[in-house]
């Protein structure tokens, strides 16, 4: 039996791709009966999958408290369906609606929770991750003194429930300079630059610390536009903040 | 089928339950409550040993202490005595849903067609005096076709009659009026002094003149004695569309015991759930403890269910709450509130793409129930208002309310407000304009960029004192934080709060 003919020249694109596809399925995420595609982030950020994976969990650092929350509600409403909003700690800091509702998480589609203790919010969490019928979940921490701890063993076995129920998961924690290691799939910060031109238009700059099967990258420079429902790259930005980054 | 009724009395449920509070108290002492009437100290109630030496209720202290030097005294709790009649209530459900408190010393339960299930009327009397005995509590009993004959019959006689129907004049006509119609003290003499002792005294009388002299009441009272009105309970409780009961020869004490009876429990019911068509939206799980205690544990639902691995889940967190000391004797699930079973919420009718959705209702529904158990969960309701703190209120997790009052959310809001707006300290270069500089956590911030003011007034409708008009600014400080501040208070003395951070 003669094998494949040596002179057929390799589609080298093609191996490529399907390798990559067959190292993300055994990575685990993705997972055959979660068909639908990857949560778009912004255009022109360099991520596997073209987005944000779902059936797993990621990771949002926030400098400010306001733009972190906005960015996760960004990201939530386009997963498209229920979203459970888990608050920890007795926090006096809460969502609200109306302001999440100009991110485009309408209201019909947002359940609340607030767990004060800690193991109750993880309980949560996992349980939300693990229904199939929810689309998205936000874990906000509290600030340091009464926020919980997150350890790799709490994150994988969110990322297990995830990979489970299919949801996107998101963590969202306040930017501490020692945080833990974990198992989220991608690790962001964001922070504020001040709003645009626009007076409601706010800049945001978003750095990828980590992901899973890529390369980090960042700090960019974006803005969010309510009125088309958009995240848009600002190029010149983020090239002298880039230029900066490694000048620094 | 006739009905048929038991009444029970207790005659000294208030010196009982200060015994079975207290068992230390020397048994062979009697033991009285007291209560001021007025500048008066009086007995309230007397035990069986107290009476025997003569004491009775309404007497003075004073005079009881000298009677019996060694009374035991104790203040009187009729609220407590009220509340320890309608535990008694739900305890004797074990017998019959339709069980009533008949105050201030009686029970009656409606009992037609329960009587088998315990070898008869008079098994079933026995049984409960036997149990309520072994708690401590003297009781006495008796089964006729009306309540109120049985609670006469209960009264007036210490034998614990079972009277069949039908004879009701016959047998309370020999009885006292005093135990048998429950007369108030000064009506009994009065009808002493015209020579009307006994039931059948009064049934003589012709009914106008009774009625002119005596009042309605006491022909009501007659009537409902000798069956010619029919009076109907009040239960302590609504009979529940359906319920599953199991009786345990053994008490069972651990957890374990408890997880396999309400797993059976649970089987029964939902058996019978589906074989009616319906759904529950609550359920009880009533546990009948040893020493007479009756303990409750309850979910609710935010569908019709009846898969009873979702419903066993919904109770793991609950059963903690039991707590079996020496033993539950007695189990029972009930659904208190049912309803049918929509197509939308049986999967396995669906039709094609409808299939999915219908599983997605109802893993949501399933969800939200679970985190229900645990945690506050809501969703929130757009209201049509400009103050902030009114802008959503909270809702059933399980309604979807889409419905978006036109404008709301239209100027650019925080994504986080504060539960409470906190005080801020700021610079204010020119009087009534922005400010320029704020110091928040100790640490003074220059301000970048300031927007603003937007006013708002209070709502005038509302009717809250102490609220004033409201100048917000999006401040944005040098370091990005962007942030929302309001100014308020009175026009000469303005405060300045952090009510929310911007995206």
């Amino acid at each position: 039996m003669p094998s494949a003919a040596p002179d057929v020249p390799l589609d080298q694109a093609a191996v490529l791709a399907a390798l990559r596809a067959r190292v993300t399925r055994l990575e685990g995420f993705g997972r055959a009966q979660h068909n639908l595609g990857a949560v778009p982030v912004c255009e022109g950020l360099p991520l596997p999958g073209g987005g944000l994976a779902r059936a797993a969990v990621h990771e949002v650092l926030a400098t400010t408290p306001g733009c972190g929350a906005a960015f996760c509600a960004v990201l939530l409403a386009r997963t498209g369906g229920t979203i459970l909003w888990i608050a920890t700690g007795r926090d006096e800091l809460m969502a609200w609606p109306p302001g999440l509702a100009r991110c485009g998480l309408a209201p019909a589609s947002l359940v609340i929770v607030r767990a004060e203790r800690w193991p109750d919010a993880l309980w949560a969490m996992e349980e939300a991750l693990r229904c199939p019928a929810v689309t998205g979940a936000l874990l906000a921490l509290a600030p340091p003194p009464g926020g919980g701890k997150l350890d790799l063993t709490a994150t994988r076995r969110l990322q297990l429930a995830a990979e489970a129920g299919g949801a996107l998961g998101l963590v969202l924690r306040p930017d501490a300079a020692c945080a833990d290691h974990t198992a989220a799939v991608t690790r962001w910060r964001i922070g504020s630059l001040g709003a645009g031109h626009g007076l409601d238009d706010p800049r945001w700059q978003l750095e990828l610390l980590r992901v899973r099967g890529g390369r980090p990258g960042g700090p960019w420079a974006v803005t969010w536009r309510a009125a088309t429902g958009r995240l848009d790259l600002d190029k010149e930005a983020t090239a002298t903040g880039a230029t900066r980054h490694a000048a620094g | 089928m006739t009905a048929r009724y038991l009444a029970l009395y207790l005659p000294s449920l208030a010196t009982d339950r200060i015994r079975r509070a207290e068992p230390g108290l020397p048994r062979s002492l009697p033991l009285a409550t007291w209560e001021p009437f007025g500048n008066r100290r009086v007995l309230t109630a007397v035990d069986s040993a107290a009476a025997d030496v003569g004491l009775r209720p309404g007497q003075a202290l004073a005079d009881a202490q000298a009677i019996a030097p060694d009374l035991l005294l104790r203040p009187a709790d009729p609220a407590g005595d009220a509340r320890a009649l309608h535990a008694l209530a739900l305890w004797a459900r074990r017998y019959t849903p339709l069980t009533a408190a008949d105050p201030p010393d009686g029970l009656l339960l409606d009992i037609t067609g329960c009587a088998h299930l315990l070898g008869g009327e008079a098994a079933l009397l026995r049984d409960a005096l036997v149990r309520l005995r072994q708690v401590g509590i003297t009781t006495r009993g008796a089964v006729a076709g009306a309540a109120a004959t049985g609670a006469a019959l209960a009264r007036a006689r210490g034998d614990n009659p079972v009277v069949v129907s039908g004879i009701e004049a016959g047998v309370v006509a020999p009885l006292l009026l005093g135990p048998a119609l429950r007369l108030p003290q000064a009506m009994l003499a009065e009808l002493a002094r015209l020579g009307l002792r006994r039931v059948h005294d009064l049934l003589g009388q012709p009914r106008g003149p009774l009625a002119r002299r005596f009042g309605q009441d006491l022909l009501g009272r007659l009537d409902g004695v000798v069956g010619r009105r029919r009076v109907s309970i009040q239960p302590a409780i609504p009979p529940p569309d359906l319920a599953a009961i199991q009786d345990l020869l053994e008490p069972i004490i651990t957890r374990t015991g408890i997880d396999a009876v309400l797993d059976r429990l649970l089987e029964d019911l939902c058996a019978g759930l589906r074989q009616a068509g319906l759904g529950a939206r609550q359920i009880t799980l009533t546990a009948w403890r040893v020493d007479g205690a009756v303990q409750e544990v309850a979910i609710g639902t935010g569908l019709a269910m009846r898969d009873p691995a979702h419903l066993r889940r919904l109770f793991a967190e609950r059963l903690e709450r039991l707590e079996p000391d020496l033993g539950f004797e007695r189990m029972a699930l009930e659904a208190r509130a049912t309803e049918p079973m929509a197509v939308a919420v049986q999967p396995s009718l669906a039709v094609g793409g409808r299939r999915d959705e219908a599983a997605m209702a109802v893993a949501l529904a399933q969800l939200l129930d679970r985190l229900g158990q645990r945690l506050p969960v809501h969703r929130v309701a757009p209201v049509a208002s400009h103050w902030p703190e009114h802008a959503v209120t909270a809702q059933d997790p399980h309604d979807v309310d889409p419905t978006v009052p036109p404008g709301w959310a239209a100027q650019p809001r925080p994504v986080l407000l504060l539960r409470r707006p906190a005080p801020l300290e700021v610079v204010i270069p020119l009087p009534d304009g922005p400010p320029s500089l704020l110091r928040l956590q100790g640490l003074a911030h220059r301000l970048h960029r300031v927007e603003g003011p937007l006013r708002l007034e209070p709502e005038w409708w509302r009717n809250r004192p102490n609220r004033f008009r409201r100048d917000y600014y999006q401040v944005e400080l040098a370091s990005g934080v962007r942030l929302w501040v309001c100014r308020t208070g009175l026009p000469g003395a303005p405060r300045w709060l952090l009510h929310g951070h911007l995206p």
